[in-house]
């Protein structure tokens, strides 16, 4: 092992043009610091919710520590998303079905306009709250990295599951996780 | 003067950790505490002056680790409004309220507020919210440091006027700071006269 580095060292690493080490040595730099800053960028579990308020598409605003006392799911979506798309007609779903249990369902747009996200919220047939994150100062808050994020807040305001991204059968463990906060 | 506020903040937060430490050794003590006068009792039916005095005991931690609760409370207090002091000194510190009169003429949406053309608070307000203000409630909408001298506050108020038109009005005062806490009031009123709604700036002293 020692003679290996001794050849690598003394023999190979000269032969190696400097710009050529620095771009390999950024790209391995980047390899292990991007994985790890994706792993960082989460609301934290356990931790209180950060408060905020949104205007929706109907007009209304609408405050988080307003359903304090109530599970919320916060759902972060674009229109250029493709699995928002799958993941939105579900989580209408459970809306309807858990709403009187006192769940309620936040989905936060956070593309510039809101037209895009009112067609897209029509032409799904979603009924829960949309609101409109224009400034994205509420997703920079939550820390989203990818989309979709769902975030699960029990009664308490505390963040309780995350969930990045969106695969058929995600819509179950969502379904799991509200039926054991709401039983709290 | 600073200094001596930071020397005597941590010194309270060191004692508010040392008494959350005492009060939380205190419980397991009191847990003990019954079992250990309760197994006599058990074992020795005519000890019961033991058991009194084992009671009287209990009484007296109780009351003992209640108080030392309470003075956690009263520290947890000081230590909030000294925080407060601390990052908004009186001779810098300035506050913005909005209070809403009537509210036949505007329905509030949301205030944004501007200091020397720097924007510092945005709100938007819930219908819960305006409710609250229509009630009588005052809502301290940015609360903020200040050099003294002369500012401008812009407010641009954005909400539903009459016949329910989109209403988006600015007001804009000119503060002199000088030294002291400097409160400023947004009342939003009806002018009936003019059913129009109003909106007043004004200092408090």
């Amino acid at each position: 092992m020692l003679k290996v580095l001794h050849i690598f060292f003394k023999h190979l690493l000269p032969l190696w043009s400097v710009r050529r080490a620095a771009i390999l040595s950024t790209v391995a730099g980047l390899a292990i610091v991007i994985p790890l800053s994706a792993r960082c960028e989460e609301p934290t579990i356990g931790q209180p919710s950060v408060d905020f308020a949104l205007r929706s598409l109907t007009g209304a605003n609408v405050r988080l520590s307003e359903h304090r006392g109530e599970v919320v799911l916060i759902n972060f979506w674009a229109t250029w998303c493709g699995p928002c798309r799958q993941e939105m007609p579900l989580l209408d779903e459970l809306y309807s079905k858990y709403q009187r249990a006192g769940f309620t369902l936040l989905g936060v747009n956070i593309d510039a306009t809101a037209a895009q996200a009112g067609e897209m919220v029509h032409a799904l047939k979603v009924t829960y709250p949309v609101l409109l994150d224009d400034r994205q100062e509420v997703s920079r808050a939550y820390r989203v990295g990818s989309m979709p994020l769902t975030v699960l807040i029990d009664r308490q305001g505390v963040v309780r599951y995350v969930s990045q991204g969106f695969k058929p059968g995600f819509e179950k463990r969502y379904a799991e996780w509200l039926r054991e906060l709401l039983n709290e | 003067m600073i200094h001596n506020l930071e020397y005597e903040f941590m010194f309270r937060k060191v004692c508010f950790v040392l008494l959350c430490a005492l009060s939380v050794a205190g419980q397991p003590a009191m847990a003990q505490e019954p079992a250990a006068t309760a197994q006599p009792a058990a074992s020795e039916p005519a000890a019961t002056t033991a058991n009194v005095g084992g009671g009287e005991d209990f009484k007296s931690l109780d009351q003992e680790v209640q108080s030392l609760k309470k003075e956690v409370l009263d520290l947890n207090r000081e230590l909030f409004v000294l925080e407060e002091d601390l990052l908004f000194p009186a001779n810098t510190q300035v506050a913005v309220f909005v209070s809403m009169d009537v509210g036949e003429f505007f329905a509030l949406d949301s205030v944004t507020l501007k200091l020397d053309n720097k924007e510092v608070a945005n709100y938007l307000y819930t219908e819960r919210e305006a409710q609250a203000l229509l009630k009588g409630g005052v809502h301290r909408v940015f609360i903020g440091n200040l050099k003294a001298g002369e500012h401008e506050l812009l407010a641009l108020f954005t909400g539903q006027g009459p016949h329910t038109r989109d209403y988006r009005r600015g007001a804009t005062i000119k503060l002199e700071k000088g030294v002291g806490a400097k409160y400023v009031e947004l009342k939003i009123s009806d002018k009936a006269v003019k059913a129009q709604p109003e909106f007043i700036v004004k200092e408090w002293e």
